[in-house]
């Protein structure tokens, strides 16, 4: 899905808990995820703790749409 | 440990008054079978069948099926934690009904509507094109066939399913008490030659933790997340694995595939021939984060160097992303110094195109593959329907539309068709174009 948007023209980060997948397809911004069902927080989390993650998954994502790849490039948020 | 396999093949399944075996005709009593299965409440109707090689019957609701065996001596009985107590087996000597098998098959709408909890049941084709997809279309069927009470859970459904089917197994497997057996075969791997390679099975499972069973079960007791442990051959075929009998599915391994599993089979018989066979590790695959796989693959390598290894088998059941569980390991195990062999199924698309496998590594230099599972179907108009559904859903999806089982079907993959998917390679294919 990643690479028919970029064919596209878009630019995509796209957050996979399964990033060697994401590596083997060519996708070009991948973002390590946390797990399959919830690539995008950790409901094991407290509330806040949560947030603080799912913000900090989402703001790798936008720096990886910012920065110029030439390969597929991982891009690693802090995960506690 | 040291387990005979006592042979009594059976090559006709007649439904009379008594139970008996001789020369490969096993005479059975139906009435008291399906009076010994409706002692279960939650089964309300109980039914039995013939079916033979070459007819033109259609078999639907399948839930699983089940090599009729008994234990003679020995430790233990045969499906340990599910029809007796949790003792140690694949010690003695085992009777085994070859060439036949039990087939349950039951209707059953389940509590769960959607997902990988889903009830699910499978069709099996006694000729034809449905036939020549499935390795049990060459086996002589008694075919059960139950409706269940309505409104019971997924757990309930299974356990009624799965002990009235290993229960008529036994008793049928009981008629060749005091016989001779046509052969004897013995599985033993106690004695090992150093001049030979030590070689590892290794099947990765994938389970689904969060269900009530979780697909998998060792002893009775459902595979979690857990980490890798091993198991002796001789295990297997006493029944020490078992499935969820409320998802039949062809890419699913079923108990008669346990019992009868053919890379197990095949390293016990060249034990101390071509290599010594160490045992199976079995892995747990499916987890949900990839520091879990990265740890599961690590664990099932370190344990086979543990355990002096130089060669691996790696094969694995499921779908999806427990794959990359399996292909990590396959690189630990590598990267170990242990030479792997991969045994797996593929994709590629209905049309053979499509990538064969989610994930590749470089150290996967050496795959047997054992055909595909995407590839469309066509079944013809069958003559008579043997079990409990006259219409099926072809598509599992809430809503799908239905079809008469009787009638020309068309599948769009081989999972709707027990044994449709050779998990272990246990059959021959060729290859016609790569």
């Amino acid at each position: 899905m990643s690479k028919e948007l970029e064919k596209a023209g878009l630019t995509v980060a796209i957050v996979s808990a399964m990033f060697p997948v994401a590596e083997q397809v060519r996708a070009h911004r991948i973002v390590k995820g946390v797990s399959i069902p919830h690539p995008c927080g950790d409901p094991s989390l407290s509330p806040e703790l949560d947030a603080r993650l799912r913000r900090e998954i989402v703001q790798t994502a936008l720096k990886a749409l910012e920065t110029e790849v030439k390969e597929p490039t991982v891009f690693s948020p802090n995960m506690p | 440990m040291r387990l005979e396999l006592a042979d009594y093949p059976v090559t006709t399944i007649r439904l009379g008054r008594n139970f008996s075996y001789q020369s490969e005709v096993l005479e059975i009593d139906a009435a008291a079978l399906s009076d010994m299965v409706l002692r279960d409440g939650r089964i309300r109707e109980a039914s039995f069948s013939v079916v033979r090689p070459g007819d033109k019957v259609r078999i639907t609701g399948i839930r699983d099926v089940v090599e009729p065996r008994v234990k003679v001596s020995g430790n233990g009985q045969v499906f340990p934690g599910i029809l007796a107590p949790v003792e140690s087996v694949g010690d003695g000597r085992t009777n085994r009904l070859s060439g036949m098998a039990v087939i349950a098959t039951a209707e059953y709408h389940g509590t769960i509507r959607a997902g990988l909890g889903v009830e699910r049941s499978a069709l099996l084709d006694m000729w034809g094109t449905g036939a020549a997809a499935s390795k049990f279309s060459g086996l002589v069927h008694l075919v059960l066939v139950m409706r269940l009470r309505e409104g019971l859970s997924e757990l309930d459904a299974h356990t009624a399913i799965q002990l009235a089917e290993l229960q008529v197994a036994r008793r049928l497997a009981e008629t060749t008490v005091g016989i001779e057996p046509a052969c004897v075969e013995v599985f033993d791997l106690s004695a090992r030659r150093p001049d030979l390679p030590n070689v590892i099975l290794i099947q990765g499972c994938l389970t689904d933790d969060h269900h009530v069973h979780s697909g998998v079960s060792y002893y009775g007791l459902s595979i979690r997340e857990s980490l890798a442990t091993v198991v002796h051959p001789n295990e297997l075929l006493d029944g020490a694995m078992a499935v969820n009998t409320t998802r039949g599915i062809g890419y699913s391994p079923i108990v008669y595939d346990w019992q009868n599993h053919p890379l197990a089979l095949g390293l016990c018989r060249d034990h101390g021939k071509r290599f010594n066979f160490l045992g199976i590790i079995l892995q747990r695959i499916r987890y949900e984060t990839f520091h879990g796989k990265e740890v599961i693959a690590h664990n099932a390598a370190q344990l086979a160097t543990t355990l002096g290894a130089e060669g691996a088998l790696i094969t694995w059941l499921g779908s999806g992303n427990a794959f990359v569980d399996v292909m990590l390991t396959l690189r630990a195990c590598e990267q170990r110094g242990i030479e792997s062999v991969l045994v797996t199924y593929e994709y590629g698309g209905k049309d053979g195109v499509d990538s064969p496998l989610l994930f590749y590594v470089e150290e996967a230099n050496a795959v047997v593959s054992t055909g595909t599972r995407d590839r469309w179907l066509e079944l013809p108009e069958a003559e008579r329907i043997v079990g409990p559904y006259e219409q099926i859903q072809i598509l599992s999806y809430p809503g799908a539309p239905i079809a008469n089982c009787k009638e020309k079907l068309t599948l769009d993959a081989h999972d709707m068709v027990i044994g449709g998917v050779d998990n272990w390679g246990q059959e021959s294919w060729i290859c016609s174009a790569y």
